[in-house]
């Protein structure tokens, strides 16, 4: 919150200070630096207020680096200029928001966000009507199963997700065991991704293909209120890992310490979780580095090896204690639309679109923030991307796998 | 109840409001954010008209119209994901859906009273809600159709929408102008004040109130029809949750509950105001839209508790009708005064019998063992000390209690159990204890509730209406406010109300209560004209003086039972009567001074 | 669905358990329908404050420190208490009392809905503003009670929640005993039943049900301390509990302090052995169709008065 207030009245000391000196506004507007205007929507009020607190801590910073290096070469050193607007707490609200952006701003060459996959589904309906090209981190199948032509979905999607950490998971037990689970069990909230994640594990083969029986299948209802019935089933069942498809907070808590009461933490029984929020701050200050040790998650993008220097940087400049997937893709995001305008040549979102379309970056601050290749198919998904696995240990959550992409060694929790 | 007139000029009202929308649509608002912004305002306006023809009218105030809101919704989503309906079609569909939800919701629901009413509407959006999720539509996003957009309701022209939106508008306003103007608002409004008395008077209470839901639940379904096709994507906290059922209740009420315009006031000024500081502050203050929609409830609870419209109307002009008003003018034109022929004696004699009538409240047996019969014609007074279950004895005559046994026949038939407005229209009329008016309506209007029973249209009404008021001499006071009336007035007019279906039974509870001297000879004087006029007359009272004066017969009542019956003066010296009055003492008195 | 002797025992504990913390919080609004006649859409506000009035006193200006991780939070939620019942004095004798009370004839618009009105602005206003104030990132008190448990047999017993569940019941004896005992007690119960006759009686009204109106959210709020020990939560976590509340109270009787109590245990009761039976994503629901099958069965619940008469 601080920073927010430092940046705001730096912003504003230096609106103050082009108004107060009107010679050099118009000079400065007539010489050959213009500025590329590009959209953010996220949540910025409401429930998820956190998360969009940090994708605009990451995006911000890109901007900033982009503008103190140059710009954008292809445009005569253009700066880019990132306009925000708040997602807010329902489809409304963010439907609202991008009709907003795209009435105020008819110049934005690109966009990002919003974060909840709802949100992202509202705002994409605006934005490809208005046929403005949208980067989004949301992975729900839904988003890019509509035909359209200028979504990007940065992160695989579910369906993708799942059919990926059931082998990756088996395949780190059975390197660090010597032996390969049979049984699993499954605790899932009923919103929309873990939804179609334990869709693709069940009805899509997941589970069959990899020889996996699931001795618990729980859905729940979020918000939990106790989880001790979830858990009881788990202690007798023994299953040989527990896949954890919470997606708040509140109820990761309430699960992993219910495990620790009933005696199954510490490697009794391995976790595997599947999202971003299983790597949060919050997750730390409420439960504590010793429950989170060995707390295995796939997520769509984690800080990973060769990001070192940016992880301090990201850590300074913010205050936060570790980079977690929201300022990594909000940083991405820019870099990628940087990238595109840089292909474009020009500040035309059509050609922005076009550009991202036929786009294969390997190398450059866009394709290091993110794993694989920044390459999407003709849906608007990203091809070869490897799942990243990402675990805790003591008290920080690093990526373990791919081992080229890792920044420290997984372990197999046991006794 | 409006004039031709003025339902007249409120058409045209509605019209250049229409008008008005269609100029700032096209030609004053440019961009496509504010034509969004207005189609919401229209929308959320319309679900607040729904509400406001349930519960601004009838006073059953729904913490649940979100479960319409979202049905219609969710109908039009489904229908267009897995039947491929073009929203053409499914949009009107959803007022069906509406419909159906309401009657099925009205049915167990209206059975509840006050609090829990309103807690069970609160409860059903929430239970729909955690059902859909559970069956799975967590996130629904309406395909796009680039090959027929039109077809599907798909424009790109967002002004297309605030026309729909307008048309649903004018719609809603249409409909509940011709509800207010028709014996359903006039019914619900009777509903809204006073309801027994309105039961009592021959309304159908129950009828009208599920007419009421049903056609709330249409509208708001379908108002949720389109905004589905607005928004595209359909999520269930979106369109059940709480926040929607109460934008519906705030901006009705903000705006001006129970009136015409006031949810289109209400809408047109907290929604935009919400969206406008949620663009401005949402992100350095966030919730500042729940704080200033909960501010705005307060400030308007404590200060215009009616809503804006009626504040504003309140301080520029009276409420009650002109003077000038034809029903004074149709006053003195000359009216029915004639006495009623009497209506033919049954076999037997008795009007009304009751046979071993009895009931219990909790563990205490309020009536027991009541045999009466009451012939035809003539005044009958029942009395008993307090507590003695007079008035619980009528509420079972009259239907709002039915015994636990026993029977009840009115003119030879059966009616136990019947419900009020049922026995009203058999020709039951009731006064009640604590006089039930309907206080915001003039005396006139209050009549007129009870000549629906029998009229066939409302003109008729009117006239039956006026020619009670001057039976019972109120014709000076026909376009008074009731709730201004003296004591005396009410029960007048009360007798009244009872008096336009022509029962053959009245029945008149405490009518002499609480009135000076002077105004007693006055009522006993129009009632002794009932009975001249060959009405049945049941009185209860607990004075004896005035009763021993009046009536033909009497009835005691003592802890639920019948203790005497017969002329006046004989039951006043029966030892029994005289112990529950007065005690054992007084008994061993009154015989010292009899001898 | 098969299930154990076990889990049956589990489930019932757990039910048990967190009906403790339902059965308070019912308390509280009980106290206020009963002596006021109000719904109270804000209840689960005053116990989101305080949760976190428990939460600032332990953890976030941790004044609590020097008790410790065990003694601590619960004496914070004791003291969450008389803060929110300060917090609710001054909404009462500013806002609500201008619509409650004996002094109150119909509101003509609104009719006796406007007391109900007023308690959802205020629930409006405290969950949005907890939102500006708080912030959106969900808290919780950290204690090791949390995730320690006693066995008996097998069935794990969870610390946190077995003190709250002892805490509980002792407050709730505690009212039990102020409010048939004391002066003030019948005193309220007196303005309850028959706000005219206790006026006569020279008994204040209004401050009455000011009084009932800051013990009951005080005692939520109580409620809220110790459920912060076992829960995270944030600003709007206060609506998740309302029906819970509502079910628990009409369950229990509208207007038996007596009957609240045992509704809330019962509810508690309830969501967690639905669970035995029911798909777990319909534990809630569960709730709503015990709910609806009460106020059209039983309306009165198990101990409650009959409604209005004619």
């Amino acid at each position: 919150m601080n920073r927010k207030l430092t940046r705001r009245s730096v912003t504003a000391g230096l609106a103050l200070g082009a108004l107060v000196s009107p010679g050099w506004g118009i000079g400065l507007a007539r010489a050959q630096t213009k500025t590329v205007k590009i959209a953010m929507i996220a949540p910025l009020s409401g429930p998820w207020a956190r998360q969009g607190q940090l994708l605009r801590m990451g995006s911000d910073m890109a901007v900033d680096d982009i503008n103190s290096q140059g710009g954008i070469k292809a445009l005569g050193g253009a700066k880019i200029e990132i306009i925000y607007a708040d997602a807010g707490d329902s489809t409304e609200k963010a439907k609202n928001a991008a009709q907003r952006l795209l009435s105020d701003h008819p110049d934005l060459v690109g966009g990002s966000g919003a974060w909840l996959s709802s949100f992202t589904l509202a705002v994409t309906e605006v934005t490809e009507r208005a046929q403005l090209p949208w980067l989004t981190l949301s992975y729900s199948d839904a988003i890019t199963n509509r035909g359209f032509k200028f979504v990007f979905q940065t992160s695989p999607t579910a369906d993708w997700q799942a059919a990926e950490t059931l082998p990756t998971a088996i395949k780190l037990a059975e390197a660090a065991t010597g032996k390969r689970p049979k049984t699993i069990g499954i605790i899932q909230d009923n919103t929309a991704s873990p939804v179609s994640f334990g869709k693709q594990l069940r009805e899509g083969g997941g589970l069959d293909k990899v020889g996996l029986k699931p001795v618990v299948d729980q859905i729940f209802t979020p918000p939990l209120s106790d989880a001790t019935p979830l858990v009881d089933k788990v202690r007798s069942a023994k299953p040989d890992f527990l896949m954890l498809l919470t997606s708040a907070m509140p109820d990761c808590k309430l699960v992993l310490e219910k495990l620790d009461e009933f005696k199954l933490s510490k490697g009794k029984v391995p976790l595997v979780g599947n999202g971003a929020p299983f790597g949060s701050p919050e997750l730390l200050k409420t439960i504590g580095p010793e429950l989170l040790e060995g707390l295995l998650f796939s997520v769509a993008n984690w800080p990973m090896k060769g990001q070192e220097e940016f992880i301090e940087r990201f850590k300074k400049r913010t205050g936060e204690p570790f980079l977690t997937q929201d300022g990594l893709c909000g940083y991405g995001d820019v870099a990628i639309l940087k990238e595109a305008l840089e292909l474009a040549g020009a500040a035309d979102k059509l050609k922005v679109a076009e550009a991202i379309r036929t786009m294969n970056l390997t190398t450059g601050p866009a394709a290091q923030s993110f794993p694989g290749p920044i390459k999407f198919d003709d849906k608007g998904r990203r091809q070869d991307v490897p799942m990243i696995f990402a675990q805790w240990q003591k008290g920080v959550p690093v990526t373990v796998f791919p081992t080229e992409l890792a920044l420290a060694k997984p372990f197999w929790p046991s006794v | 109840m409006r004039t031709r007139a003025e339902a007249g000029r409120q058409r045209w009202a509605i019209l250049g409001f229409a008008v008005a929308i269609l100029v700032l649509s096209f030609v004053v608002l440019k961009s496509a954010y504010y034509q969004l912004v207005l189609t919401q305002v229209l929308l959320w306006a319309v679900l607040s008209l729904a509400w406001n023809l349930l519960s601004g009218y009838s006073g059953y105030f729904s913490f649940g119209h979100a479960v319409f809101w979202g049905l219609g919704a969710y109908t039009v989503a489904l229908g267009m994901l897995y039947l491929d309906l073009t929203p053409w079609i499914s949009v009107p569909f959803a007022a069906l859906v509406g419909a159906v939800a309401g009657a099925i919701i009205g049915y167990p629901t209206f059975r509840l009273r006050g609090h829990y009413f309103a807690l069970a509407m609160l409860a059903y959006p929430l239970a729909t809600l955690y059902v859909f999720q559970w069956l799975g539509y967590q996130e629904l996003a309406l395909p796009m159709k680039r090959e027929a957009p039109l077809l599907y309701m798909q424009f790109e022209d967002p002004r297309a929408y605030v026309v729909l939106a307008l048309g649903l508008v004018v719609a809603a306003l249409l409909i509940s102008l011709k509800v207010e103007n028709s014996r359903f608002g006039m019914a619900l409004l009777a509903i809204k004040q006073n309801e027994p008395a309105a039961e009592a008077a021959g309304i159908n209470t129950w009828r009208w109130k599920m007419l009421a839901l049903m056609l709330s639940g249409a509208i708001a379904s379908i108002a949720g029809g389109l905004y589905g096709v607005v928004l595209l994507v359909i999520t269930p906290e979106t369109v059940f949750g709480m926040l929607v059922s109460a934008q519906a209740l705030i901006l009705a009420l903000f705006g001006g509950v129970g009136s015409l315009w006031g949810p289109v006031i209400g809408a047109m000024l907290l929604v935009p105001l919400a969206e406008g500081l949620n663009a401005e502050l949402g992100d350095v203050l966030p919730g500042i839209q729940g704080v200033v929609y909960g501010i705005a409830i307060i400030m308007i609870i404590l200060w215009a508790p009616e809503g804006v419209y009626w504040r504003v109307l309140d301080r520029f002009s009276r409420r009650a009708p002109a003077p000038n008003t034809p029903e004074t003018a149709v006053a003195g034109i000359a009216v029915n005064v004639a006495p009623l022929p009497r209506a033919p004696a049954p076999l037997g004699g008795s009007l009304l019998v009751l046979r071993d009538v009895g009931i219990s409240f909790g563990g205490l047996r309020a009536l027991d063992g009541i045999d009466l019969a009451i012939p035809e014609g003539g005044l009958y007074g029942i009395i008993g000390p307090n507590g003695a279950g007079k008035t619980t004895l009528f509420n079972v005559i009259n239907g709002f209690l039915a015994p636990d046994r026993g029977a009840i026949n009115f003119s030879g038939e059966p009616i136990t159990g019947l419900r009020p407005s049922q026995i009203c229209r058999r020709g039951v009329g009731r006064t009640f204890q604590v006089v039930r008016a309907f206080p915001r309506m003039t005396v006139l209007e209050n009549v007129i509730v009870g000549a629906f029973v029998g009229a066939p249209d409302d003109a008729t009404a009117r006239q039956m209406a006026l020619a009670a008021l001057d039976r019972v001499g109120l014709s000076a006071q026909s376009s008074a406010v009731a709730g201004g009336l003296t004591t005396r007035e009410l029960r007048l007019m009360e007798l009244a109300r009872a008096l336009v279906p022509h029962p053959r039974l009245m029945l008149l509870d405490e009518t002499l209560a609480g009135l000076a001297h002077d105004d007693l000879d006055g009522i006993l004087t129009v009632i002794r004209q009932l009975r001249a006029d060959g009405i049945t007359v049941v009185i209860i009272e607990h004075t004896m003086q005035a009763m021993v004066k009046l009536v033909d017969h009497f009835t005691v009542l003592d802890h639920g039972r019948l203790i005497a019956s017969g002329k006046p003066d004989d039951v006043v010296r029966d030892p029994s009567v005289i112990e529950a009055y007065l005690g054992k003492k007084w008994v061993d008195r009154v015989a010292v001074s009899a001898k | 669905m098969p299930f154990s002797a076990n889990d049956f025992l589990q489930a019932l504990a757990a039910g048990i358990l967190v009906g403790g913390a339902y059965a308070l919080m019912c308390i509280g609004l009980g106290i206020i329908f009963g002596a006021m006649r109000v719904i109270n859409f804000a209840q689960g506000d005053f116990l989101m404050l305080g949760m976190y009035a428990a939460f600032y006193l332990t953890t976030g200006f941790g004044v609590l420190a020097f008790l410790g991780p065990y003694g601590g939070p619960i004496v914070a939620a004791f003291l969450a208490g008389p803060i929110v019942f300060a917090i609710g004095w001054v909404l009462h004798r500013f806002i609500v009392a201008r619509v409650t009370g004996a002094g109150v004839a119909q509101i003509a618009g609104a009719g006796a809905y406007g007391q109900i009105l007023v308690t959802l602005g205020i629930s409006l206003i405290l969950q949005n503003g907890g939102l500006i104030v708080f912030g959106s990132t969900p808290v919780g008190i950290r204690t090791p009670l949390s995730r320690q448990s006693w066995e008996i047999g097998d069935v794990l017993l969870n610390q946190a929640r077995v003190v709250s569940f002892f805490f509980a019941v002792a407050l709730a004896g505690g009212m039990y005993l102020f409010l048939s005992h004391t002066r003030l007690g019948k005193g309220l119960r007196a303005a309850a039943d028959n706000p005219q006759a206790a006026i006569y009686m020279g008994i204040d009204v209004d401050r009455a049900h000011r009084i009932a109106w800051s013990i009951g959210v005080g005692i939520t709020a109580v409620a809220g301390g110790l459920i912060a020990t076992f829960q995270t939560f944030q600003p709007y976590v206060g609506f998740d509990f309302v029906i819970v509340m509502y079910a628990g109270v009409v369950l229990g009787g509208l207007g038996s302090n007596f009957g609240a109590f045992w509704g809330g245990l019962l509810i508690g009761v309830v969501q967690q052995m639905s669970t035995l039976i029911l798909p777990y994503q319909l534990q809630n629901t569960a709730i709503f169709v015990v709910f609806l099958l009460i106020i059209f069965l039983r309306p009165q619940g198990m101990f409650g008065r009959l409604s209005e008469r004619t």
